[in-house]
């Protein structure tokens, strides 16, 4: 199995406080810490899994500048062979779409059984990639991807999709293909320190816009289907919101409030 | 892998083990888990075992206590061929999750919590606390190094907080890391990650030096023990805080008015006592403090009982069923007729103070740090 | 104003509350709402979508028995560059999103997901998502064009009553050669009994506050009628009223589940580490000043005994059961 996995890294945000910046279309990133996009250190252990089992090459791909390179590292630590790095100012504001086009042109010319991205990322959260490149490149493509099995003769695969409720939806697709891998299909490994230091040792190809044969007005802002206009915060509290009332009354509004969010 | 990586003859003496078992005999997680450090001595001369041995669940038992090493006839230090085992499983990248998010989080944020630095100072709420800049002209006496604990885990927090409030009533100068402060390294060398504790060590060393200070004053002892005697080149002279109050009641320069009307007892951590030999500054800082009526712990000094807190045990459960060491330590508290159990350490308070709502005696049995009933006394 | 279509979203016999959502989010938009319903024999959808819609466009074809994103891009785009509309509306859910994106880049339609609000600017929808795990709204500008398409998040629209009697078109399946390249194989219903906390959508926190075992059982129906797990803090499993495998924190699982309602729970650091990443976070504690508030979304405070067996009415109501 020739394998392809797209790494994405973003800023953790889970508990830090978020500021938009004085552009009012990014965030203060100066104080925030970057990892892994969360599915994709998933994707990554899917594909070194694959490649433990069956054989065959891990590529790793990511979009973005320099400082990448340190989870394109960890990835290569846990077992992949080769790295690709796309860098150009004109990827810059990139949405989902811009971001496949650019990952469609990178992989276009590679022989690959499956291209694995994450199903979503934890930043812009647009979830756009998989089925997307999986269009540009000609191939089929799932996502929320929970379960993969490579069929015997190697040209097909069986996947597990996760839907609403937990429910799987399995289908068997045609390799190649695209698969949007969703957190929690494996358990991915540690790359120890000195993995990581030893991995430095592999070339990270690094490629432009030129390189990869794109127009710049094809990705980045320009090739975007949408452009972010401004941030603004939501309305919400530092403290819980405490409800009040005697325990029917409590209830009820918490069950409306669950109801409201969807949750019932 | 290399072979001399995998040596473990060399690289741990092995060959000097007479096989006396004083170090089994001592260990305390023996009592609740199959852990026989005796026989990992033995089984790990044979290198073609190593990789099945480290597959035992039992290596992360360990708390890292020490006692093994201190009973040892032979100086031998039985505890490090049991992490040299976790090494080869972190090589490989076979750890449990909840090892492995600690350990990124280290990486990446300078602590095990998952938390971000920019959040490194919450602790300090209202307080006023001079953070130090890299290169100052001018000195400072006391870097206070502050446990990732300390900063982050909002119960513990209450002890750095009170650490600030002694220290400025002794009109101490000191002064902070701030959000540049990184984890010191001491659990991610004991769960076997030992090319991140490195990287500790230089970063931390580094950053270290460049403060015009007198002297560094640790507020776990797990810090201390790794400040002052596992990094390589530091410049500063590294305390415990113990020994720092003590010194002050000592010069006398601050009476305490507070009473602490109570039977006291202390917990001696593993890394302040047994690893370190500090033993006397806590209980002359305990005995100091008005009306307290202080009672020794049958196991106390190098026999005290580990209260399985370090080692790396915050991430790792045992899958032992029999009762926590901590569970038998506050059980043994409340026959004393002890009120308090005073501990001077962030890992012995989470794990006694748990153990105190595990049998129910939270009401009647206060565990609290040194540090916590001294500002109480101010 | 072109045309709305809104895509009617079905699985195994039901529908999805996305779809009437979005008919009458849609309604308030200006324009044709044109439902756009693909199964095999599902007649009553039809009808049910006629009711919010001013008309139906209805393949009624054995293809359509499970959904195949393929299947459903072929036929989709078939009908849109049949009948140019200039909405197409699509829930974000896991099929709309495994379908939308592929089919907005084969007709060239700049695709925004997992809208949260929307407004329109003539032809040109405005939509406002969420960037940062919701600690932002981005307001979004697309690129000018004849056809936009937008997934809409759940519960972006409120669904009302049906006010309208559209026009059931069945329409011939567009789609004529078979999909073999990705073919649906079956549903595998998660494994009960072997729960994965990590991986469930919902899980209600037991905290010592429930003080026996025997008292279990009253927050187990409560999970069971919000199809939630049943998570615990350390003090419930050393106390072994729930298996190791539920514990939450630092020493057990660390859960995002998009509902954690933690009951009983003190909320120490060693538990909150492992499930502060939840999307919204509920607390009942008798104690105001527990933590767990602090990083709770809504808390009540108050004897649990009392308030959840009366949640569990109130869900049960809501749900109908
Ligand atoms: C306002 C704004 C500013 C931006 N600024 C920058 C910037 O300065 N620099 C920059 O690089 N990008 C920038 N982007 C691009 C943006 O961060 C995303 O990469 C892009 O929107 C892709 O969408 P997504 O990550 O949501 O894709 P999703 O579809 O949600 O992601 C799914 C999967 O696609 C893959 N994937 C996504 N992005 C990448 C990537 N970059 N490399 C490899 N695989 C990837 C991953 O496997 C991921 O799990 C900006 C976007 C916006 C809207
Ligand atoms: C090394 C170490 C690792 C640990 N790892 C973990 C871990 O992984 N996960 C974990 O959960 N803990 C862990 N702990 C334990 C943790 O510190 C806490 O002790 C534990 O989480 C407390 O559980 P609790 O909230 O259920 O109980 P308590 O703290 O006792 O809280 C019970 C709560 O219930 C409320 N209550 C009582 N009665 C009622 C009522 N009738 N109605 C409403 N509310 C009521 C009380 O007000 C109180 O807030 C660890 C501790 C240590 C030392
Ligand atoms: S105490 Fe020392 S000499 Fe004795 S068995 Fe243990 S390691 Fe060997
Ligand atoms: S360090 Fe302590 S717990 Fe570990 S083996 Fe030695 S005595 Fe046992």
């Amino acid at each position: 199995m020739n394998m392809v996995v797209c790494v994405k890294r973003v800023p953790d945000t889970a508990e830090a406080e978020v500021h938009i910046d004085a552009s009012g279309k990014d965030i203060e990133k100066s104080r925030l810490s970057f990892k892994i996009n969360e599915c994709d250190n998933y994707a990554v252990e899917e594909a070194i899994q694959i490649k433990e089992r069956l054989g065959g090459t891990v590529t790793v791909i990511s979009l973005g500048p320099k400082e990448n390179d340190e989870v394109i590292r960890m990835a290569l630590a846990k077992g992949g062979d080769e790295a690709i790095r796309l860098e150009d100012e004109a990827f810059a504001g990139g949405d989902g779409f811009a971001v496949a086009k650019a990952l469609a042109a990178a992989i276009k010319g590679m022989e690959f059984d499956i291209v694995f991205t994450g199903a979503l990322a934890d930043d812009d959260g647009y979830a756009v990639v998989p089925a997307a490149l999986g269009e540009l490149l000609g191939v089929p493509h799932a996502t929320y991807v929970k379960k993969v099995e490579i069929l015997e003769d190697g040209k097909r695969a069986r996947v597990g999709r996760e839907l609403e409720g937990g429910l799987l939806e399995f289908l068997e697709i045609d390799l190649p293909c695209v698969l949007g891998i969703q957190t929690g299909i494996n358990e991915p490994r540690y790359a120890s320190f000195k993995g990581i230091k030893q991995a430095a040792k592999k070339e990270i190809a690094v490629k432009s816009a030129a390189d990869l044969g794109v127009d710049a007005s094809e990705v980045g802002e320009a090739g975007s289907w949408a452009v972010l206009e401004k941030f603004t915060p939501p309305v919400v509290g530092e403290m819980a919101e405490i409800l009040e009332g005697d325990p029917e009354e409590t209830a009820a509004k918490l069950a409306a409030i669950l109801k409201e969010k969807g949750l019932v | 892998m290399c072979a001399e990586e995998l040596d473990f003859i060399t690289k741990y003496d092995l060959l000097g083990c007479i096989q006396c078992g004083r170090c089994t005999g001592g260990c305390p997680v023996a009592m609740r888990t199959p852990l026989r450090v005796r026989c990992f001595m033995y089984d790990t001369q044979n290198q073609e075992r190593l990789e099945e041995l480290s597959e035992r669940p039992e290596i992360w038992d360990c708390t890292t206590c020490y006692t093994c090493a201190a009973r040892c006839p032979k100086g031998l230090e039985p505890l490090e061929v049991l992490i040299g085992l976790r090494s080869i499983q972190i090589e490989e990248g076979r750890v449990q999750p909840t090892v492995r998010d600690a350990l990124e989080s280290i990486f990446r944020d300078g602590n095990p919590w998952g938390s971000p630095r920019a959040k490194r100072l919450d602790w300090v709420k209202d307080l006023e606390v001079k953070v130090l800049e890299p290169e100052a002209e001018e000195v400072t006496d006391v870097l206070l190094f502050i446990c990732c604990t300390d900063a982050y885990d909002p119960r513990v927090m209450k002890v750095a907080q009170s650490l600030v409030k002694v220290l400025q009533a002794w009109g101490v100068d000191f002064g902070l890391i701030g959000e540049d402060e990184s984890c010191c390294g001491s659990e991610v060398r004991r769960l076997g990650e030992e090319g991140l504790f490195e990287m500790c060590d230089e970063e931390n060393v580094e950053l270290l030096n460049s403060f015009n200070v007198n002297r560094i004053v640790a507020i776990s002892p797990h810090c201390y023990n790794t400040l002052k005697k596992e990094y390589h080149g530091l410049k500063h002279p590294v305390l415990h805080y113990t020994e720092l109050v003590a010194q002050l009641l000592e010069d006398g320069k601050l009476q305490l008015k507070g009473e602490l009307p109570k039977v006291v007892t202390y917990h001696d951590p593993c890394f302040l006592g047994k690893q370190n030999d500090i033993y006397d500054e806590p209980r002359y800082i305990i005995t100091r403090i008005p009306g307290v009526e202080f009672r020794e712990f049958d196991r106390c000094r190098e026999r005290s009982l580990c209260c399985e807190g370090g080692g790396g045990k915050m991430w790792v459960e045992s899958e032992s069923k029999e009762e926590r060491l901590a569970e038998i330590r506050v059980t043994d508290a409340k026959e004393l007729g002890a009120e308090v159990i005073a501990v001077a350490c962030p890992f012995c308070l989470l794990p006694l103070e748990d153990a105190t709502k595990v049998k129910g005696i939270e009401e009647e049995m206060r565990v609290a740090d040194i540090l916590e009933l001294l500002a109480e006394a101010l | 104003m072109k045309d709305i279509f809104v895509l009617i979203e079905h699985r195994r016999g039901e529908m999805r509350d996305v779809s009437i959502e979005m008919l009458c989010g849609a309604a308030g938009l200006g324009g044709t709402v044109v439902a756009v319903l693909l199964g095999k024999d599902v007649d009553a959808f039809a009808e049910k979508a006629a009711g919010y819609a001013d008309k139906v466009l209805y393949v009624n074809d054995p293809m359509f028995e499970n959904y195949n994103s393929e299947a459903y891009q072929k036929a989709l785009s078939a009908l849109i560059k049949e009948h140019n509309p200039g909405l197409v509306l699509i829930g974000n859910t896991a099929q709309g999103i495994d379908l939308a994106p592929a089919l907005a880049v084969e007709l060239g339609a700049p695709l925004v997901t997992d809208v949260t609000a929307l407004e329109m600017e003539g032809d040109k929808p405005k939509p406002t998502r969420q960037f940062y795990g919701g600690k932002l709204d981005a307001h979004m500008v697309m690129k000018d064009a004849d056809l936009y398409i937008l997934t809409v998040r759940e519960a972006t629209f409120q669904a009302g009553e049906p006010s309208k009697s559209g026009e059931i078109v069945k329409v011939e399946n567009p789609v004529k050669e078979e999909i073999t390249y990705r073919k649906f194989v079956e549903y595998v219903e998660p494994e009960v009994g072997e729960v994965d906390i990590t991986q469930s959508t919902m899980l209600v926190g037991v905290g010592r506050g429930i003080r026996e075992d025997k008292n279990l059982p009253i927050v187990e129906e409560l999970a069971k009628v919000l199809g939630a797990d049943l998570a615990a803090s350390r003090a419930v499993v050393d106390a072994g009223w729930l298996p190791a495998d539920r514990q939450v924190g630092i020493s057990g699982k660390t859960v995002k589940p998009k509902l954690y309602l933690a009951v009983g729970i003190s909320g120490a650091f060693q538990h909150v580490t492992g499930m502060k990443g939840s999307e919204v976070i509920v607390a009942i504690n008798k104690d105001p000043d527990a933590p767990i508030f602090g990083i709770a979304d809504y808390g009540i405070v108050d004897d649990l005994f009392k308030v959840v067996p009366k949640l569990t009415e109130k869900i049960k109501e809501l749900k109908g059961l």
